[in-house]
């Protein structure tokens, strides 16, 4: 089987290597009308794989304007048994209309035995989880030909029968199914701190070539027997820890297309716009830094 | 050492509030208790997935309030989880959940009000189509009527009630006066719910006009189709109810009965 084919298109050229928030119908006519000066939008698959209607039509009218990355939250790639072909087929139909910049999903599970659990589920990483999840990613990207980014998780449990790290899995996931990365800074900050591992030296494990697309997102804490678990629910500005990791990761790998995510208790367009402007903030600096250097070298 | 298939599918029946004890030796506690751990998913599936149906069933958390649509939308969640990860098809079983729940019997019209709800959902993501106009007809010649059949377009969902749905649901709308009551004696009522263009639109059709509509939109030839209604009331005018029927849009295209 050729799985290279589509590995040919470029990973950096699809959406700018600049700050993009994630678009929340509230935010919809604002968006239209005072046309903002963002880089590019997310949106989760799912909410526009209806048959029809108002939400294609604002869609559409988005696309026009800015380009756009698809972020899935419901193919379930880490789920045994097959992967719902019926939902696969919706998200081919969906790509082929939106023509994204990016198409990407989770390294987690949301589905057992038919039922979608709307919750992205970390994975034991067994060699039977790295089979099952690459070959479903082989499938996605074959379906869509086109290299996919797959995005690290939160995670809140790990499993007494895991013998792999996460990095090294995600890395192994990689290796076999020639896919991308989509690096959730805040999401290995929420697990770091949930688990006690290093976040510096997760990030640092990332390949700078394999990171398609950063996300960027607020999380909460709560409080169980005196002990903090944090929570990835994107309803409140980045932290300064993660806007730190941030910096470093764009340190290491220059600028790359970044994503201010807010799912919850979504704010006023404004405020995602100046997270938005802080990120940029930081890819622009280090855009001239690279041309200082390329300046230099020559 | 669980496979994958059963370490999921007992994790689903804990998020789906089962007990927690039997998995809990296969995650790592790490200064929690397993369960603490598994319990955020449980959260995030209950939370989350009882915010997807408060947003498709607003006007019925309006009139149950917060605190009752949180237990109701938490026990259908785990009665009825979705099967498909797009959360605009999740809940359409809801009205009928609710029509077997004593704790909402006080309020008659609940479940009624919550299947309207579900097919204005159906209408506004239902596929798009260019509809019907009279103009269109224009080459059947006049003998043939009979033998119309229309196809409804793909947006028109029909309801009947035996309360004012429509006003209930108009008095909850974010837009309405919150001064405005509805007078539930107004009896049944009966709607058209469609969407031609952009927004979704109801009509409300006689007791008469429903059972025409109803027989079009299941393809019956329009002689069957006014027979039908005119049967169930003599003095109905069937033809004004098409016409209104066909002005608004319901219908997508046509076909002669061979």
């Amino acid at each position: 089987m050729d799985h290279t084919a589509h590995t040919k298109r470029s990973l950096v050229s699809s959406i700018p290597a600049r700050a993009g928030i994630g678009l929340k119908a509230q935010h919809y006519q604002e968006i239209l009308d005072t046309q903002p000066d963002i880089g590019w939008l997310e949106v989760h698959s799912e909410n526009y794989m209806c048959a029809g209607g108002p939400t294609q039509t604002w869609l559409s009218a988005m696309r026009e304007r800015f380009p756009i990355s698809l972020h899935g939250v419901g193919l379930s790639l880490g789920s045994a048994g097959p992967l719902d072909s019926s939902h696969l087929k919706r998200l081919v139909d969906l790509e082929r209309r939106v023509e994204p910049g990016q198409v990407s999903e989770h390294l987690s599970w949301s589905i057992a035995d038919g039922v979608y659990l709307n919750d992205l589920i970390a994975l034991p990483y067994t060699e039977e989880a790295l089979e099952v999840f690459s070959t479903h990613v082989l499938q996605m990207q074959d379906a869509l030909k086109r290299r996919v980014l797959i995005e690290n998780p939160s995670s809140y449990l790990r499993y007494e029968h895991s013998v792999i790290a996460e990095p090294e899995f995600l890395l192994g996931v990689v290796n076999k199914s020639d896919c991308a990365i989509l690096l959730d800074v805040n999401n290995v900050f929420v697990s770091a701190m949930n688990h006690g591992f290093d976040a510096t030296a997760y990030l640092d494990q990332i390949p700078a070539d394999l990171i398609g697309e950063i996300h960027l997102g607020g999380h909460s804490q709560v409080k169980i027997e005196g002990r903090v678990l944090r929570i990835d629910d994107h309803g409140s500005k980045v932290c300064d820890e993660v806007w730190a990791l941030y910096e470093r990761v764009i340190d290491r790998c220059g600028p790359k297309p970044t994503l201010i995510e807010w799912d919850s208790n979504v704010p006023e367009l404004s405020v995602l716009l100046d997270e938005a402007a802080k990120a940029d903030h930081i890819l622009a600096r280090a855009a001239v830094r690279e041309e200082v250097h390329h300046a230099v070298a020559v | 050492m669980p496979s994958l298939f059963k370490l999921q599918n007992a994790l689903r029946d804990v998020s789906l509030g089962g007990d927690a004890s039997a998995l809990a030796a296969d995650i790592i506690g790490d200064g929690f208790a397993p369960e603490q751990r598994l319990n955020v998913h449980r959260n995030n599936t209950t939370i989350l997935l009882s915010e997807a149906l408060g947003a498709t069933y607003s006007v019925v958390k309006k009139l149950v309030g917060d605190e009752f649509f949180e237990a109701v939308a938490r026990l259908f969640v785990r009665a009825q989880p979705p099967r498909s990860p797009c959360l605009f098809e999740y809940g359409e079983g809801f009205g009928d959940f609710l029509a077997t729940l004593p704790a909402a019997s006080d309020l008659p019209y609940l479940s009624d009000v919550a299947r309207l709800e579900w097919m204005w959902n159906a209408a506004f993501h239902a596929a798009d189509a260019t509809p019907l106009t009279s103009a269109d007809l224009a080459p059947v010649a006049p003998e043939a009527y009979g033998d119309l059949i229309l196809s409804p377009h793909p947006s028109l969902r029909l309801i009947s009630s035996a309360f004012p749905i429509k006003e209930i649901w108009d008095v909850n709308q974010c837009s309405a006066d919150p001064e405005a009551t509805v007078n539930l004696d107004e009896g049944p009522q009966a709607l058209a719910l469609l969407r031609p263009k952009a927004s979704v639109e109801m009509i409300e059709l006689s007791p008469a006009g429903f059972v025409l509509a109803n027989q079009l939109s299941e393809g019956a030839p329009l002689e069957d189709a006014f027979f039908a209604a005119q049967s169930t009331a003599p003095d109905f005018d069937p033809a004004s109810t098409l016409a209104v029927l066909i002005s608004v849009g319901a219908f997508q295209s046509y076909t002669l009965r061979p």
